[in-house]
């Protein structure tokens, strides 16, 4: 059997479940070994293959056109779509801005923060995403795998790695199951 | 009995009895929101849904009542679904992101139901309305975003607590929590007495207090009794790190059924009194840190050359152990003149009085409450004081209860009563008296006008405890305090003028009943004492006594807390706060009960019990541990039982 494809991105989250990944410490060579690693935010290769992937890995919400794009691809490309952590799984941390107009989010974070400078506007260039209301993932793409948690621990993730490495579906459940 | 099948398994229960209680009582866990052992069933949350053979759709297990052969299904792969949908809407409706909750990992019971039913996600996202926040209360937050409709709230509110402060308004998904007709909790009728926050399943009403300061796994809980006043309700101690995180009541335990008060759940935790670390001597004007061997002999000598000079006051917030071990050194041993309790017995001398003339029993048991339907409140303001008890009178008037209260005074109670009477002039006895002539249908118009009374009132609460089932009088020795034990008499008179008549006394402190048991109830007369010595524990001195002992020539203090009393003491104690103590108590009904110990106290600080036991060593009194016997030798108001 071919080493399993792994790719992974992050989108509106904090880079925290990549951390908590990193946190498995020196259980990675062993996921190496099992693994094709390709594309991630922390290895040279940006984008998944072309050709596809066996498993996509995606962290944080959306909350932007970027971020949809990003999603769309990697859902294209991978077999099972795995959303990571609590952003990606429900909307997480970024969704609290949800509750709040996004024209009264942006004013505050670029207009009315105290440390920006008087006479500062909304970034309007035409190159920038557009920001949109904070989604979980599976509002925008269908996701075959949730894996939730505030980052999800590195149990959590070396279980569903392990799993996947070895051609198995994970299940959390248990101690494993924890949205903080 | 009804006979019917849980999963497979046969189960008997009684007639009316919901499947849910009956699946429990088999040990067949059915998961819930809406329900609470304490509160009638409400049907609200649907996380309980059964499968009933026979029955067209789904049925919650909580509100339905078993029948004969009945058979439910509490596993199916229908029931599974449903909870999983159920669970599903509730998240999808409000503000249940985890990460920013406090409830958050093991203590919130929704996100453990969602745990239980295996839920990675949420199928249907939150819609993000939002809901008022109100942290006008002075301990505790309501955040309607987390809300999930149960009510439990609403129903401990008024069922337990008979306040009613919360309510509900608007319809559906866009329901929330109000105080009274929409007002801030902290402009309500609320009484703070935190039920509705500690039956809350989520994080809608939030504890100030313990807010963030350890969940239910990483802290401790120390089954203990509240010494906050004579009703002794039976409270758990929640401990983090040797710090009292949270006070909780004990759901179906004690004589509350684990309903506290203001003083028993939040003002513990605002002590703001300095501590006490070490036993001091007075030296050259100004007091100073010394051994505890010193501290003693100071007092000893001080007392010895004092003769029987010396007057002796404890707190009626000690152990019945320390109560008991103090009156040997200063009544038995030194035979002092002058040995009391700061409460000098102003709230159980008369009826003590009483209870030795008629040499039995004559009060009540609180749990009497129960199947009153008439409540005689006579003299005590159960409103501000003995608040729990003043709960249980509340919470049972919607059920056509009536409420007479006889008090000069504005009582808090006014409001609720279906009578009251004030008296102008006259004595508690000639009201007392008069009511009792009313009772027995004679005419009033006399005594109505000598006591200031309006006749009618008299009648009509006459008419009212004449034709109750189960007329409960409660009373406090303010009672008394004109007319001494002839007003308690005259009390006695008019209960037992009615059948089936239950009196309840709401006494002191804490250990106010086992204080008048040791004889400790005589009023303190400052007089030309040598010496005093005060066990004031963490009690707080009145102002009262701090005038009477302004001119002592020698005060000795056993205090926890720095206060104006040690300030002008020549020797100082250090001794043990409420929560460090394990002791017992005997609370206003005679229940005896033990206090854990559930903090270690600081080092160099000791126990009442201790410091009282070296002090009768300097002094060379001997001294025993019987006071199970002690408290035995008067006849009690109430019969004292051990709980």
């Amino acid at each position: 059997m071919a080493k399993p494809k792994i790719a992974s991105d992050w989108l509106a989250g904090c880079a925290g479940c990549h951390m908590s990944l990193l946190d498995i410490d020196e259980r990675i060579v062993k996921v190496a070994e099992l693994t094709d690693l390709r594309a991630t935010p922390i290895t040279d290769l940006k984008e998944p293959d072309e050709s596809g992937v066996d498993v996509g890995i995606l962290e944080g919400g959306i909350n932007n056109t970027y971020n949809e794009e990003v999603a769309h691809r990697m859902r294209n490309r991978c077999g099972l779509l795995v959303a990571l952590g609590d952003c990606a799984v429900f909307g997480g941390v970024p969704a609290m801005r949800n509750f709040f107009t996004l024209e009264e989010t942006l004013r505050r974070a670029y207009v009315e923060t105290e440390s920006t400078e008087p006479n500062s506007a909304v970034p309007s260039d035409p190159e920038l995403a557009k920001p949109t209301e904070v989604r979980a993932l599976q509002d925008v793409v269908p996701v075959d795998i949730y894996v939730p948690g505030c980052p999800p621990s590195p149990e959590v993730i070396f279980h569903v790695l392990s799993e996947l490495a070895q051609g198995r579906r994970p299940e959390i459940k248990g101690d494993l199951l924890d949205w903080h | 009995m009804v006979n019917l099948t849980i999963d497979g398994k046969n189960i008997e229960v009684k007639e009316g009895t919901t499947v849910l209680r009956a699946a429990q009582s088999a040990g067949i866990e059915i998961p819930t929101l809406c329900d609470h052992p304490e509160l009638t069933p409400y049907g609200g949350c649907r996380l309980c849904l059964v499968e009933v053979e026979g029955a067209r759709t789904l049925q919650p297990s909580c509100t339905l009542p078993v029948s004969e052969k009945m058979v439910v299904k509490t596993t199916t792969d229908r029931v599974k679904e449903a909870r999983k949908f159920v669970l599903t809407l509730l998240f999808s409706e409000r503000n249940h992101f985890c990460p920013f909750c406090q409830e958050s990992g093991g203590d919130c019971e929704l996100q453990n139901a969602a745990y239980q039913e295996g839920m990675t996600n949420w199928p249907l996202s939150p819609n993000f309305n939002t809901f008022g926040v109100d942290a006008s209360g002075p301990y505790f937050v309501l955040d309607n975003n987390r809300c999930i409709l149960c009510r439990r709230c609403v129903r401990a509110c008024g069922e337990l607590v008979g306040n009613f402060t919360w309510g509900f308004e608007e319809r559906g998904a866009k329901s929330y929590l109000v105080a009274d007709y929409g007002v801030p909790i902290g402009e309500s009728s609320c009484v703070s007495c935190g039920t509705c926050v500690q039956v809350c399943p989520t994080g809608a009403i939030i504890d100030r207090q313990s807010a963030y300061r350890g969940r239910d796994a990483q802290v401790t809980k120390v089954p203990s009794v509240c010494t906050g006043c004579s009703i002794g309700c039976a409270i758990n101690i929640v401990v983090k790190d040797n710090q009292i995180v949270r006070i909780e009541g004990r759901w179906g335990e004690g004589v509350s059924d684990g309903i506290l008060c203001k003083s028993g759940r939040f003002l513990p935790l605002e002590e703001k009194r300095e501590r006490i670390l070490t036993p001091m001597v007075r030296k050259n004007g100004s007091l100073k840190a010394a051994t505890m061997e010193e501290a003693v002999a100071a007092i000893a000598t001080a007392i010895k050359s004092a003769g029987s000079g010396v007057a002796a006051l404890a707190s009626t917030k000690l152990s019945v152990e320390s109560l008991s071990l103090f009156k040997q050194i200063f009544s038995d041993g030194l035979k002092s003149s002058m040995v009391t309790t700061i409460e000098e017995g102003a709230m159980t001398s008369a009826s003590a009085s009483f209870t030795d003339s008629l040499k039995k029993s004559f009060e009540s048991k609180i749990d009497s409450m129960n199947s009153a339907d008439c409540v005689v409140v006579v003299n005590t303001d159960l409103y501000k004081e003995h608040q729990v008890l003043g709960f249980m009178v509340k919470r049972i008037l919607p059920s056509g209860t009536k409420l007479i209260v006889i008090d000069s005074d504005e009582n808090g109670f006014d409001p609720f009563a279906d009578v009251k009477v004030k008296a102008g002039k006259g004595s508690n006895v000639d009201i007392l008296d008069a009511l009792q002539s009313a009772v027995k249908k004679q005419k009033v118009t006399d005594e109505a006008a000598k006591c200031g009374v309006k006749e009618a009132d008299l009648v009509n609460a006459a008419s009212i405890i004449s034709s109750a089932e189960h007329p409960v009088f409660i009373y406090s020795d303010k009672l008394s305090a004109k007319d001494g034990q002839k007003a308690v008499s005259a009390l006695i008179d008019l209960a037992g003028s009615v059948k089936n008549s239950a009196i309840i006394n709401t006494k002191g402190k804490a250990n106010s009943l086992a204080a008048s048991q040791l004889k400790l109830d005589k009023p303190f007369e400052a007089g030309k004492h040598q010496a005093y010595f005060v066990a004031i524990g963490d009690d707080e001195p009145t102002e009262g006594l701090l005038t009477d002992l302004e001119k002592a020539p020698f005060l000795a203090v056993s205090a926890a807390y720095h206060t104006k009393l040690t300030a002008r003491a020549d020797v100082v104690i250090p001794v043990e706060m409420w929560a460090e103590i394990s002791g017992h108590f005997i609370s206003m009904d005679g229940h005896l009960q033990k206090t854990s110990k559930s903090l270690t106290a600081p080092e160099g600080v000791f126990s009442d019990v201790d410091a009282l036991k070296a002090l009768a060593s300097a002094l060379g009194v001997k001294t025993n541990d019987n006071w199970k016997e002690a408290i035995k030798s008067r006849v009690s108001p109430v019969e004292i039982v051990e709980a």
